[in-house]
């Protein structure tokens, strides 16, 4: 009993966080050079090469960091992503954390997920750093209204806020077409928790690499590590929410899940490399005038189409 | 049995963040000083990073913990919308619409203006 509840999804978790961490890599290197970029090296091997190359190179220290802050941020994002990835459900008994509110938990990852990426630039205690926290912080607080209104409009077919509850209720008809807006709204807020292609503003390259532009060895590897283990950890909870999770004919359920989850994280970073990066003081009137009313449709969507059934 | 199941995740994730950091730097020296200056493309800078800086966008931080306050009337309100049916979309109703024309005020005053 101990071994299938809970010996079994921490080994499935620990080993999604570091096998999705490494084909969103190759994923991204392979979607780069099909769009025409110069083609650098192995995409299989290149992110083992630079990971290898960041253990050993010199940790690089400012003037007067916090430094235990400095340190603690990475590993807290990692710790954020793992969290995301035990919500997510990869078949009805294959669960991690099965809470009845795991919604809700989301919620607070993403939340929190603002205050270590502020940490990260606050603790380095350097101006283009600093810009880039600052930045962040509009990002975030911007889309997290997005994120919750959408979220809210999944469980409620579901009548509950534990995400099996939520793939259960999309037996019949998948999140995905039954509330349209909902999957494009959050995908926004994928590649803002990530602050991946078009919403990288906190360690955008005009900011010579924002809040990690002081970090350079391990720290910077566990960021770049943790940043893509947190697109995986979006890319489970999307999967689950919106395109039915583990249901579906043939496969088995785990399975399943991944093939929707790599679907998510192909559009994703296919995104991240097509469409160009926001202006940072326009991504806050975006989302506030123009994205959260359509989360507001998107619930009233939701709830109309909930009550009709 | 759940959170115990989380709670080791989390400090497995936590443990693996910070011993990749600590464990092959514990015998490596600090970079020299002129190596450790901020990089500003060139230039020095002469404050610390950390001053007192006006964060343009803070009206509409205030704006967010209304919203904020609002979910936490949601979580509960979508476990029983179905069960109340028109009843809820109606309260829901109300205090959305409310919430909508703060929005559109907070919008003419210039708050999602960050300039």
């Amino acid at each position: 009993m101990i071994l299938n509840e809970m010996v079994l999804p921490i080994i499935v978790v620990l080993a999604v966080l570091v096998g999705g961490a490494y084909s969103v890599a190759v994923m991204d290197r392979v979607i780069a050079t099909r769009l025409g970029a110069p083609r650098a090296g192995n995409p299989w091997l290149s992110p083992l090469t630079r990971g290898a190359w960041l253990l050993v190179q010199q940790a690089n220290v400012t003037e007067a960091p916090d430094g235990r802050a400095w340190r603690l941020a990475p590993a807290l994002y990692l710790a954020l992503a793992a969290t995301g990835l035990a919500l997510v459900p990869w078949s009805e008994t294959l669960v991690a954390t099965d809470l009845a509110t795991s919604v809700v938990l989301w919620g607070s990852v993403e939340a929190l997920a603002t205050v270590v990426i502020f940490l990260h630039g606050w603790s380095a205690n350097a101006p283009l750093a600093l810009i880039g926290a600052y930045r962040y912080v509009a990002l975030g607080l911007s889309y997290l209204l997005i994120s919750m209104f959408v979220l809210i409009g999944v469980a409620l077919p579901a009548e509950s806020l534990q995400l099996t509850q939520v793939v259960m209720s999309q037996e019949g008809l998948w999140n995905v077409v039954r509330q349209p807006l909902g999957l494009p709204l959050f995908l926004v807020v994928g590649l803002g928790m990530t602050f991946w292609g078009p919403l990288n503003l906190a360690d955008s390259t005009d900011l010579a690499g924002g809040t990690a532009s002081e970090v350079s060895g391990p720290p910077r590897l566990v960021w770049d590590v943790a940043r893509a283990a947190m697109l995986v950890a979006f890319s489970g909870i999307a999967a689950s929410a919106f395109l039915g999770g583990w249901l579906g004919p043939w496969l088995s359920g785990p399975l399943w899940m991944v093939v929707k989850m790599l679907a998510v994280l192909a559009v994703l970073l296919w995104l991240g490399r097509v469409v160009p990066r926001v202006a940072p003081e326009r991504c806050v009137t975006g989302m506030w005038v123009v994205l959260l009313p359509l989360a507001f449709v998107d619930l009233i969507w939701a709830g109309v189409a909930a009550l009709w059934q | 049995m759940e959170l115990l199941t989380l709670f080791i995740i989390l400090l497995f994730a936590l443990g693996a963040g910070w011993l990749v950091q600590w464990l092959p730097q514990r015998h490596s020296s600090m970079p020299t000083y002129p190596q450790r200056a901020p990089f500003l493309g060139g230039g020095s800078p002469d404050t610390h990073a950390w001053n007192r800086y006006h964060v343009r966008y803070y009206p509409m931080t205030l704006l967010l913990i209304a919203f904020e306050m609002e979910m936490m009337f949601m979580y509960p309100w979508a476990v029983v919308y179905v069960e109340e049916g028109l009843k809820a979309v109606m309260e829901m109703g109300m205090f959305l619409a409310i919430l909508s024309v703060g929005i559109v005020y907070a919008w003419r005053e210039g708050v999602f203006k960050w300039q």
